[in-house]
């Protein structure tokens, strides 16, 4: 048997030579280096397996569940307004940006109603609280509109989706 | 090692089922079940606890998504690894973009050399070195510099205690490739460590 062969060997059983085929052992008993190799295999084996385990930090669970909790809600409210803004047989490209639209509106809106008591007459009210600080107009977007919709979301730079702020509360204000 | 799993096979199943018809609370028992294994894998991959924790979060909250697509072909388990082994592998490919020039010394360890979540070292006395913090860092270091394919493999093999055939699954590689990388990562890390394994007075039985 070569030195290869029995490496070869050795690497298989991490160096163990009581698993080793009989031509191995005999070689073993004759070769240092292979001796050596066997050493060094154990001693790897016995670094690499002493690491210890690791575990998720504290509250991991939570974590998660919350997360998912976020999406579901979210997506439930941004699907109500991209069919809200825009016909169901409109691209979905289109859609998105017309939820993109809703979204840096109502911040503009936002700052229209702050400060007063109460929401017009006909204000839908799609998410968060009574106290809804925030008014989205226009059911019935023309692409047009969607455009200059867009426009202004682009120049308002809202990148944050709202749900993301428990802070901040939807709502959809619909104009006649 | 990780903490041995406490549900049955059958228990798994029926959580997965309840999980993917929307049951919140059956998918976070199969988070308590399998987030230290997931996190220990991510967290060898990368060696860095916070993406470790970031990628784990990832796999399980994709894992939720894709759920629905879940046919239980293969077993959940493998399943989730492969979800987490994908991007794991992610991570390693974007910082070797980001950085060509990725050093192992920078900043995988705190100050003192360890993880902040480090489980205690319970084993016992100072003068066993094959639990010093020196070593543990070297393998580390050691871990780290295989190529990914070999690490995935020998992560799974040798830490997380998996089988050939269920690596294979996870990989989506033929049986062979799981053996050969096996032997190739072994003869890599014995290269490694080999300087630090015959200077040290470790005592190894065969
Ligand atoms: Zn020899």
């Amino acid at each position: 048997m070569t030195c290869e062969e029995v490496r070869a060997e050795l690497v298989e059983c991490w160096g163990s030579t009581e698993q080793l085929t009989t031509a191995a052992t005999e070689h073993l008993a004759i070769c240092e280096n292979c001796r050596y190799e066997a050493r060094i295999l154990r001693g790897t084996s016995v670094m690499l397996h002493s690491l210890p385990s690791e575990s998720a930090p504290e509250g991991f669970t939570a974590g998660v569940l919350q997360q998912i909790a976020r999406e579901q809600a979210q997506r439930g409210w941004t699907a109500r307004l991209g069919q809200w803004f825009v016909p169901a047989n409109q691209t979905s490209w289109t859609r998105a940006a017309a939820v993109g639209a809703a979204i840096a509106l109502a911040v503009a809106g936002g700052s229209m109603w702050a400060g007063r008591g109460s929401l017009p007459e006909g204000t839908q009210q799609y998410a968060g609280s009574a106290s809804g600080t925030i008014a989205v107009s226009t059911p019935a977007a023309t692409e047009a509109e969607l455009d200059e919709l867009l426009r202004r979301h682009q120049a308002l730079q809202m990148t944050q989706p709202l749900a993301d702020d428990p802070g901040v509360n939807l709502v959809v204000y619909t104009t006649k | 090692m990780a903490k041995a799993r406490q549900l049955s096979q059958q228990d798994i199943e029926e959580l997965v089922e309840r999980a993917r018809r929307g049951d919140g609370a059956a998918f976070g028992q199969l988070v308590e079940e399998y987030k230290d294994k997931i996190y220990n894998y991510v967290s060898r991959m990368l060696n860095d606890p916070y993406e470790a924790e970031d990628v784990t979060q990832e796999a399980f909250l994709r894992a939720y998504r894709s759920l629905p697509r879940f046919r239980g072909a293969s077993s959940f388990h493998t399943w989730l690894y492969r979800i987490a082994s994908n991007l794991a592998i992610d991570v390693v490919r974007k910082r070797k973009r980001q950085e060509p020039t990725y050093s192992l010394d920078e900043p995988m360890e705190s100050d003192d050399g360890e993880y902040e979540r480090e489980i205690p070292d319970d084993t016992g006395s100072p003068e066993d070195r094959s639990t010093t913090r020196e070593t543990r860092v070297a393998v580390r270091r050691a871990i780290m510099e295989l190529p990914e394919k070999l690490r995935d493999v020998m992560i799974l093999y040798e830490l997380q205690g998996e089988t050939y055939e269920d690596i294979a699954e996870i990989l989506n590689v033929p049986l062979g490739t799981v053996k050969s990388r096996l032997f190739n990562a072994r003869n890599r890390l014995k290269e490694s460590l080999e300087q630090l394994v015959a200077a040290g007075e470790l005592e190894v039985e065969s």
